[in-house]
């Protein structure tokens, strides 16, 4: 029965392939061999130019006009004044001397979430990779355990810990079951960033470890044989062999890690009610949408101004990732 | 020092038992060769000497300590692995450093270490390569060379030339052998190739399914061999296996019938035999020799010819038995060309079909050893 099914798939895979032979070498014929491959890609690339390319240059349209209307060609050219009054600002370390103090607030909290951030899920992320990664029982299940997150909505997971996080969520039930006092954890500025970071590395470490574990999995099993027999101890082999060899993955993650971080925006808006307490956890993304679409005085100008300029930071990050990843791949 | 004793070893993976009650003993500065088919445990038994693998039972002993408990590092031994397992990153004098840096060594030892190994292999030009950076045969090199710098009681090697090309594998084996009467440390090789093994041991383990089959000096086992597993894997081609009899015990001693008659003398100890038991006998394509009268009808059927030897494929006429018969210089039968054939003396071997054991010889004397070789 199945021996037959394949066959029968096969016959018709054949005959499909045969049917397709035809128009191809005429086309082959007329527009050369070349060229042929272009036409192929020339769907996709349709569909990328309308909703990658064309956006970009929209919102470069979007940034150097002003007003509240909302087709570009409505708007009348302002040139750089939208960065201007993006970047205007007597000191650049504390934002309320800032034409745009939200502006800056919100790129101070993603600086320092980013910073936050990183360290915390790459030290998650390479931790568990590192145990793992050795033989245990059930390793498969904390695998899937740990990348579970990962699958899940961002909002699903932002109204998840905030049920857990509210005056009357679990946390706290728990905490007055144990005699503790309550906290509004996400009325408190230093837990409410607290969280924000902690949810975001639940989130996201999973993925990473991944990454990191494929690294752990690819070093060759004899160099740790012959850094036995070489007498190195636990710590100078993770420091000497696993860490150096983990090298390029480390880069990508690192990389990866600071583009996502720069991106924080949904789980963070639903967990802290939009940013919350006060603009404490504001970020840059936010920042964007509230200006375009968060009133009714609809500011595209210095969303699409502020757009701009966070996708000119990720692009050199970006860069950067795919400089490093070139090198790493000649090692 | 480098002495290794090992006592009923065994060892299982799980319910897969790969070694079985493995006896050793190993003299300082020996050069021993462990060699058999592919999945023997040759690989295993090294790593368990080397405390890579535990044991299940049994005890290892390296210069009279009991290091069963011990680390890979505390055993005093250096290993070279197939692959290498040179450390990527970093560069050949790190590779060779690492091991004694780890070990708290001077950096004026250190180095000092690093430039006689370096000099003796002569890889002095690549010291601050990376090994990604050097052919295979130098990478061969620069594993030795963190073995050296250890200065252990014991080498291990496990088929280190296996990824190396012939011309170069000969090169470096008998680089390997000078490195051993240079420095006269006891060695351990692993390899299936048996020209390496009879070239390069002053003893050889044969191994099979995890037993051991013999052990003795290469000549020892390739002229007393203890059983058919053993005549039959050392030498190249193999060695001729014939149903025989028993033909007769007389005064002479035991002669011996290949079929139809053709009766030979043969060196059994008379007490050994009966007359009319059935053996299989055993000769060497090397060992025949061709005779005016008394020998064996063999039928040539072809021949190879490599200049300075021939290799004469055919049949024992009487029985159909094939036999390869080996000639010096030029010889070129044509197919169907009939000759007598017959053992050069001493050069028959006989085994007992069923236990398949080599039957004893009237001057066992000569070889003790050979059999047990302990
Ligand atoms: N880690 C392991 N788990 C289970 N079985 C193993 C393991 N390592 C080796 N074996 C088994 O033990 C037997 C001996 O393996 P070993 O590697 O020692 O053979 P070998 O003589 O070195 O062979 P080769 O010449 O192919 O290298 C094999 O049957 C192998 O399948
Ligand atoms: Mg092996």
């Amino acid at each position: 029965m199945a021996i037959k099914a394949s066959a029968v798939l096969e016959r018709l895979v054949e005959g499909v392939m045969s049917l397709v032979e035809i128009p191809i070498n005429a086309l082959e014929r007329l527009m050369g061999r070349k060229r042929v491959p272009y036409l192929f890609l020339a769907p996709n690339l349709v569909l990328f130019g309308i909703f990658t390319f064309l956006p970009i240059a929209i919102s470069v349209g979007y940034a150097v006009t002003g007003g509240t209307n909302l087709f570009v060609t409505d708007r009348p050219f302002v040139g750089l004044d939208n960065f201007r009054q993006l970047l205007s600002c007597q000191d650049y370390s504390r934002p309320g001397t800032c034409q745009e103090s939200l502006f800056w607030t919100a790129i101070w909290n993603t600086f320092w979430f980013v910073g936050f951030n990183v360290v915390a899920t790459l030290l998650v992320a390479l931790v568990t990779a590192l145990i793992l990664n050795r033989a245990m029982v059930g390793r498969g299940f904390f695998r899937a355990m740990f990348f579970y997150p990962v699958l899940l909505s961002p909002v699903v997971i932002g109204l998840i810990w905030k049920w857990f996080l509210d005056r009357n969520g679990l946390l706290n039930a728990f905490f007055e079951m144990m005699g503790v006092p309550p906290h509004v954890f996400l009325l408190e500025v230093g837990w409410a960033r607290f969280f924000v970071v902690l949810v975001s590395v639940w989130f996201h470490m999973g993925f990473y470890t991944l990454i990191l574990l494929a690294g752990l999995q690819a070093i060759p099993k004899d160099l740790y044989e012959a850094a036995a027999i070489d007498a190195a101890s636990r710590r100078r082999t993770l420091f000497a062999i696993t860490l150096p060899l983990l090298g390029p993955n480390l880069l990508v993650v690192l990389i990866l890690l600071m583009i996502r971080s720069v991106q924080i925006f949904d789980e963070a808006w639903v967990l802290t009610n939009g940013g919350g307490p006060g603009t404490a956890n504001s970020f840059i993304v936010q920042y964007i949408y509230q200006m375009a679409f968060g009133s009714d005085l609809r500011l595209l100008g210095l969303a699409s101004a502020a757009s701009v300029l966070m996708g000119v930071v990720l692009l050199a990050l970006t860069l950067v990732q795919l400089r490093l990843a070139r090198k790493t791949e000649e090692i | 020092m480098g002495e290794l004793k090992l006592s009923s070893l065994n060892k299982a993976f799980g319910a897969v038992h790969v070694l079985h009650d493995i006896d050793l003993s190993v003299k300082d500065g020996e050069f021993v060769v462990f060699v058999g088919p592919s999945g023997c445990g040759k690989s295993t038994l090294l790593r368990i000497i080397a405390g890579l693998e535990d044991v299940t039972s049994g005890r290892i002993e390296i210069g009279g300590r009991d290091v069963g408990q011990l680390s890979p590092a505390e055993r005093k031994i250096a290993m070279v692995f197939q692959s290498y397992a040179l450390y990527p990153h970093m560069s050949v004098r790190k590779n060779l450093a690492f091991g004694l840096e780890n070990l708290k060594f001077k950096r004026s030892e250190i180095d000092a270490r690093i430039a006689e190994a370096a000099r003796m292999l002569a890889i002095e030009p690549y010291l601050d390569r990376k090994p990604r950076q050097l052919s295979g045969g130098q990478r061969q090199r620069v594993a030795i060379g963190r073995a050296i710098v250890r200065e252990p009681d014991i080498f291990l090697f496990d088929e280190p030339l296996s990824n190396l090309d012939a011309a170069l594998r000969v090169q470096t084996r008998a680089e390997i052998t000078r490195l051993h009467q240079q420095i006269k440390t006891t060695m351990i090789y692993v390899t299936h190739d048996q020209v390496e093994a009879m070239t390069m041991a002053d003893k050889i383990v044969i191994l099979r399914a995890g037993r051991v089959e013999q052990v003795g000096s290469p000549l020892e086992l390739f002229d007393y061999p203890r059983n058919l597993f053993v005549a039959g894997f050392l030498g190249s081609p193999r060695m001729n296996i014939v149903r025989a009899s028993i033909a007769g015990i007389g005064p002479e001693g035991a002669s011996i019938d290949l079929g139809h008659g053709a009766v030979l003398p043969c060196d059994v100890d008379p007490a050994a035999v009966r007359p009319g038991q059935r053996v299989l006998a055993g000769i060497r394509p090397a060992h025949f020799q061709r005779v005016e009268e008394g020998g064996v009808p063999f039928v040539v059927q072809y021949y190879e010819s490599l200049g300075t030897e021939t290799y004469v494929y055919g049949a024992l006429a009487e029985t159909q038995e094939p036999i390869i018969v080996h000639e010096t210089g030029h010889f070129a039968p044509p197919s169907g060309t009939r000759l007598a054939i017959a053992p050069m003396p001493g050069r028959l071997h006989v085994f007992d079909p069923d236990s398949e054991l080599a039957i004893a010889r009237r001057d066992a004397g000569q070889r003790r050893g050979a059999v047990h070789g302990n």
